[in-house]
């Protein structure tokens, strides 16, 4: 087994358009299986992409496996692969074959090889027949493995999954945690339901752009339920943001 | 880069999603295609390269047989007709709509792409297509004027209007959903 | 995707179509040459006989693609029966048929992908002049991805209209439709990033 990919967030800001979404975050993760919770809001999904590094931090630094992927995108595409929240979002291909195929062959692969790989990890999920197969005739939770077998088949070293199971019943979330559970890589994984973390190392709770509490699962997520039990009965849904 | 390349692939298939979704009905009760205003909205929302670009590849696709055309018509023999200068001619009107609107940047939104939407979706549409259909038909100008301008005018006067209220509404909406004016390519 | 490659498996289907597209234009270049009204009768029964020989099915649902002519068909009878130059117009309604008779054959025979093939064949020497043929890739399967959620996306907005409103849904609705539109496509450039891009796999 490969070790465990490590994070490091070092005085992290961010901001768009002059306004603030992540402040002086500072955070150093080297576990397997590492969870983000926080309220809509919190900068949670910013974080994700920062990982990902699909935008650069206004200031300070994230690296990943001892690069900065904002950067060196090339480097990017081994070390880490992002699940979205929506497959619309992320779906570039007609049929399934060609959406997985894709990011071999961006890794450098040829077509034919990309075409071979994209049959093995097909099969691997027992899948076969889902080639040739035209995405817009897929159901939603279908349409969530074809992202994970497109990010799965590039075997980066960290997952990062953006809630990508909001919104699907729970069978499917069941089945869908199933193929994540046996991932070899590291998880970075965002999610409001405390049973998609069952079993995770290590969890880290933002509030309003910063970390609020980060630790063992069991304690971190202790807090984050209770206090977000008594929030609830608060009412701060009706404030606008500034 | 990806970005403008989603973006047109994204305008191409907005073309053919306005061939496709169920006719507009105007407060008159008068049912269009909305498809030839898709032409217009490229230029005056995307901006003269990308404009073309994008209406460029909803053009090849028709020709390689995908069945965009309202009325789910494509293939080949659409591009044999006289008429076919339209089609044409298409990526020149949203270069040309596109190009008015990342000059004239002094005026209204929704009077800058109304006009934008008449010279280029309009005069220059018509400006490749009357010729073409004199050369292919053949016909002199009188007749052309008569049998390939004057069935569409009216519906496209119409179309180019609401070109002009829907970019100004998406202006209103998103300033920077109107690339023709927030960052031309 | 349904494309207008037709179910019905003809000989046509196997030829090249780079070779199929040549005869196309050779055919159509003769056509526009020739006035004699025999030779181009001639020209269309001999077409008409190349829908009939795959059968029925086929020479059926060729005459229907050929059914959205009818509106030109009407404006040029209309003006050649006005100016009374009925010879001319007949000539020209048999080359219009003729001609679109023979492309939509090429179109009924040749898949998408053959057809997709050739597009980017006739688009390498373009490179030369500065166009990233990868991108053009993309961008085509890339609307053949997103066409089909544009037009749910389309439905589910005249629904919210039709919802609330005792009218059919108006030009307004393009406007939400285009945002969302444009919003899928900061969502999808920034899925492409993350998978590496288009500018990077130039340099493979």
């Amino acid at each position: 087994m490969t070790p465990p990919c490590r994070i490091e967030i070092q005085d992290l800001d961010f901001s768009v358009e002059g306004k603030q979404v992540l402040q002086s975050i500072t955070l150093t993760l080297r576990d397997r299986r590492i969870g983000i919770v926080g309220r809509n809001g919190s900068g949670k999904s910013t974080l994700a992409r920062l990982v990902a590094g699909l935008v650069a931090p206004t200031s300070g630094t994230v690296r990943v496996a001892d690069k900065d992927l904002s950067r060196d995108r090339r480097a990017a595409l081994h070390a880490v692969g992002i699940l979205f929240q929506n497959p619309e979002h992320q779906i570039i291909f007609p049929t399934v074959g060609e959406e997985i195929a894709f990011g071999l062959e961006q890794q450098g692969r040829s077509k034919a090889e990309a075409k071979t790989g994209a049959a093995d990890v097909l099969n691997r999920f027992e899948l076969g027949h889902w080639m040739d197969a035209y995405i817009n005739t897929l159901s939603q939770g279908q349409k969530h493995l074809v992202c994970l077998m497109a990010v799965v088949a590039m075997q980066p070293r960290l997952l990062v999954l953006d809630e990508p199971f909001a919104g699907l019943d729970i069978p499917t979330r069941a089945q869908l945690n199933r193929y994540l559970q046996v991932y070899e890589g590291s998880l970075l994984h965002i999610s409001h339901d405390p049973s998609d973390l069952d079993g995770y190392d290590h969890l880290v709770w933002l509030d309003q752009g910063g970390v609020q509490l980060s630790g063992p699962q069991e304690t971190v997520m202790a807090a984050y339920q209770e206090a977000m039990h008594n929030q609830g009965e608060a009412n701060d849904l009706a404030d606008l943001a500034g | 880069m990806e970005r403008n390349v989603v973006l047109i692939a994204l305008f191409a298939a907005l073309i053919a999603a306005l061939g496709l979704v169920p006719k507009l009905t105007l407060a008159s009760g008068i049912p269009i295609t909305a498809q030839s205003m898709g032409i217009m909205l490229c230029g005056t929302v995307l901006g003269a390269k990308r404009g073309a670009l994008a209406v460029l590849l909803f053009v090849v696709l028709v020709a390689a047989g995908l069945p965009l055309l309202a009325g789910g018509r494509g293939g080949l023999g659409v591009f044999t007709t006289p008429w076919a200068g339209f089609y044409y001619g298409f990526p020149v009107a949203a270069f040309v709509a596109g190009l008015v609107m990342e000059k004239w940047t002094g005026s209204n939104i929704s009077f800058a792409a109304g006009v934008a939407a008449v010279i280029g979706g309009i005069g220059a549409l018509y400006l490749v297509a009357v010729p073409y259909y004199m050369v292919m038909k053949p016909a002199g100008l009188g007749e052309a004027l008569l049998t390939a301008m004057a069935p569409f005018m009216p519906g496209d006067l119409i179309k180019a209007v609401l070109a002009g209220l829907i970019t100004g509404a998406l202006y209103k909406a998103r300033p920077s959903s109107v690339l023709s004016r927030t960052n031309a390519a | 995707m349904i494309s207008l490659t037709s179910p019905v498996r003809t000989w046509a289907h196997h030829w090249p179509a780079g070779a199929k597209l040549a005869a196309l234009a050779a055919a159509t270049f003769i056509l526009f040459m020739i006035h004699d009204l025999t030779l181009l009768v001639a020209a269309a029964v001999l077409t008409a006989g190349l829908y009939a020989l795959p059968g029925l099915v086929f020479f059926r649902s060729g005459l229907g693609r050929l059914r959205v002519l009818w509106p030109f068909l009407a404006i040029l009878a209309i003006w050649h029966g006005a100016t009374g130059t009925w010879a001319e117009g007949t000539e020209i309604i048999l080359r219009l048929l003729t001609t679109v008779g023979l492309a939509n054959l090429v179109t009924m025979t040749t898949s998408l992908s053959e057809m997709i093939a050739i597009i980017q064949w006739l688009a390498t020497p373009l490179r030369r002049v500065g166009l990233n043929t990868r991108a053009m890739e993309l961008a085509i399967a890339l609307v053949i991805r997103i066409l089909p959620s544009l037009v749910d996306n389309g439905q589910r907005l005249s629904d919210a209209w039709r919802a609330r409103s005792r009218r059919r849904p108006g030009w307004r609705v393009v406007v939400p439709f285009t945002l969302l539109a444009i919003d899928d496509a900061d969502h999808l450039a920034e899925a492409l990033r993350a998978r590496g891009g288009i500018l990077e796999t130039k340099r493979n």
